[in-house]
């Protein structure tokens, strides 16, 4: 398996518990400058991991899906202490709930841009071979569950390229004869991803998935460099808990806008917390910076 | 050999019935939180050292103090105006319990040296129902009926047969009417569906005002973020004479002193019982108080049994918008009309 980048090639253990951190503080941290600093460092790595796909997708679906979230919230929600005006409706308008609507906006975002990354580096292969022997049916479900809209889309391309040649894809006949097609295509799609489900069952079954003693090739290393990475991890991840435990992260949007106050140590939990997120951006910079000079040094 | 083999059917098997136990006992399920029963609060409050003699915990004791405040003597003044059918049968002690209901003077001594005795943050546990909830609807009205011993002073049962001389559509199957609404004691003004009121350019007065002073006696209750927003006497609105056409609702009248006052006021249209329902008044919400938190209304004197956009209101009238901590049984207004 290819790796997209330094930090793909990583033991899995240390790439799961990059994701799980990030993912659960980002979900828990309604800072500011905390959900500020997760989407800023989320779509840095996935610019990094995907190039412009990623800048793309985030323009084209990112964008206009957090400037809903941010309407949406004011809309139905009318708490908070500064009433700007009053709706239509007749209930107010509140500063707090736009604020709110915003961070929720962000938040969301983050967590989407971050689950893009996890899918390019956590590949099936290594969630099977973290959980494999723990929860086999479990991971295998998930791993097939996750995987199955790629393939799914996939499989439609080929379907309808094969109907196509007979002169029975969507882009023929009259809107009647387009929808008999495109119903006929759908129908093949089912059939094919249940039958697909059933095979890929029966070949893990034929091979002895999930039976006691079963033993997997893997060519993973747990070496000094994931050792490190997993004391910088523990540390972050330790350090920022405490943070949030004695209230260094606070921040509440109603009745009316108050956070933790700008103390060196409060700022210190967001600098950590950034640099837990660039940690990925960081190693592969690192890393792509001593290739560059060990090829020029051959020149 | 076979414990190797099948360590994680057995494993799996405890964990999940460990992680469900521990969810159930978290979720407000736990035998101690189902079994409080709603004098605990304030009963506890009252075994810390009070030396006022007045036991407001108790809402059922007569008042001793009723005629030193004013908006007991209001509700006094109030009683007169009600048809003597109504005073006449519940006796004497009406207005004593309208007292108590209405937080007497004294209480407010001893309200305001309770909370810096303890801190609010360290009681929200233990408010009903924990803070995420547990208790079902019935349930809450089963709890604030034990509390109140049955219906609130001063009211009597709904009058079927003059609701309906009045012209209240009653279906005599479920004995309500079409948006659900009992018939409502004798005497009392009949529900007047916003669509159907005619406002006309008729200048009228009537007093107007919110209080939140059930909270300062279960300020333990309260949501530690709302603690700031209590004033110290719990008065929001202290009673201001508004001005109103006539034809108007309780509701019009709320939500235009509320906009000319700057006080922030959420409510929400529900259409089944045809009526605006208010959310929250001054950022102090429905549950910020425990489950049986919320906004209710009495116009003079008598809670009614319907939503405030259908109270038309009369000159002179006056309306008291007041938070409850116990589905009404605080400010005694639990059942309006009676059992």
């Amino acid at each position: 398996m290819q790796n997209r980048d330094t930090f793909s090639s990583y033991h899995p253990a240390i790439n799961f518990l990059y994701f799980a951190l990030v993912l659960v503080f980002t979900m828990f941290f309604m800072h500011p400058a905390s959900l500020v600093i997760s989407l800023v460092s989320s779509l840095t790595y996935a610019i990094y991991l995907n190039g412009r796909k990623a800048i793309r997708s985030s323009l084209l679906y990112l964008l206009p899906m957090m400037l809903m979230a941010a309407l949406i919230n004011p809309a139905f929600n009318h708490e908070g202490m500064t009433v700007l005006t009053y709706l239509p409706s007749g209930n107010p308008l509140t500063a707090e709930s736009i604020l709110y609507g915003a961070a929720a906006a962000m938040m969301l975002s983050a967590v989407i841009t971050w689950f893009s990354c996890y899918t390019a580096v956590m590949t099936s292969d290594k969630f099977v071979y973290l959980f494999g022997r723990i929860i086999p049916a479990l991971s295998l479900v998930l791993s097939m569950t996750l995987r199955f809209i790629p393939k799914f889309k996939a499989q439609l391309h080929v379907v309808s390229e094969a109907q196509r040649s007979v002169g029975r894809d969507v882009s023929n006949g009259s809107v009647l004869q387009r929808l008999r097609n495109a119903v006929t295509i759908l129908s093949i799609l089912v059939t094919w991803a249940l039958e697909n489900a059933i095979e890929t069952a029966d070949s893990m079954k034929s091979r002895g998935y999930g039976l006691p003693g079963r033993t997997a090739f893997s060519i993973y290393r747990f070496d000094d460099r994931d050792k490190a990475a997993l004391v910088w991890l523990g540390f972050c991840g330790l350090y920022i808990f405490a943070g949030w435990m004695a209230g260094g992260l606070y921040w509440r949007y109603y009745p009316s806008v108050r956070g933790a106050v700008a103390a060196p140590l409060t700022i210190s939990f967001q600098l950590v917390y950034f640099a837990l997120c660039l940690t990925p951006v960081w190693v592969d910079l690192l890393a792509d910076r001593k290739w560059k000079k060990l090829r020029e040094g051959n020149v | 050999m076979w414990w190797k083999k099948n360590k994680w059917k057995i494993m799996i098997p405890v964990l999940i019935v460990a992680v469900l136990a521990a969810a159930f006992w978290y979720g407000g399920s736990a035998p101690g939180l189902q079994g409080w029963t709603a004098e605990a609060g304030p009963a506890a409050q009252a075994e810390t050292p009070v030396t006022n003699p007045s036991p407001a915990g108790d809402a059922l004791a007569p008042a001793s103090g009723s005629t030193e405040n004013p908006p007991a003597a209001q509700a006094e003044g109030m009683e007169s105006s009600v048809p003597a059918s109504v005073s006449g049968e519940s006796g004497g002690d009406v207005s004593g319990q309208n007292g108590t209901a209405e937080l007497p003077e004294p209480e407010y001594g001893r309200v305001l040296e309770t909370p810096a005795g303890q801190s609010p943050e360290a009681g929200i546990d233990s408010r009903p129902g924990g803070t995420e909830g547990g208790m079902t609807a019935q349930e809450k009205v089963d709890a604030a009926a034990e509390i109140a011993g049955g219906s609130s002073a001063g009211v009597t049962a709904g009058g079927t047969e003059y609701s309906e001389s009045q012209g209240m559509v009653i279906d005599p199957a479920a004995g309500k009417d079409q948006y659900l609404t009992d018939p409502v004691p004798e005497g009392r003004p009949l529900p007047v569906e916003p669509q159907d009121a005619e406002i006309s350019d008729t200048a009228c007065t009537c007093t107007l005002s919110i209080s939140c002073a059930a909270i300062l006696d279960h300020m333990d209750w309260l949501d530690p973020e709302k603690v700031e927003l209590v004033p110290e006497d719990g008065w929001i609105l202290k009673p201001t004479e508004v001005t109103f056409y006539e034809g108007e609702s309780v509701f019009n009248v709320l939500q235009r002193t509320c906009k000319q006052q700057s006080i922030h006021m959420e409510f929400e249209n529900t259409p089944m019982y045809n009526s605006a329902y208010i959310e929250g008044i001054h950022n102090l919400y429905e549950f910020d108080c425990g489950e049986r938190s919320g906004w209710m209304y009495q116009v003079n004197g008598w809670f009614p049994n319907y939503g405030c956009s259908r109270y038309q209101l009369q000159d002179g009238d006056v309306v008291e918008w007041v938070y409850t901590c116990d589905m009404g049984v605080d400010v005694g207004g639990f059942y309006s009309t009676g059992n």
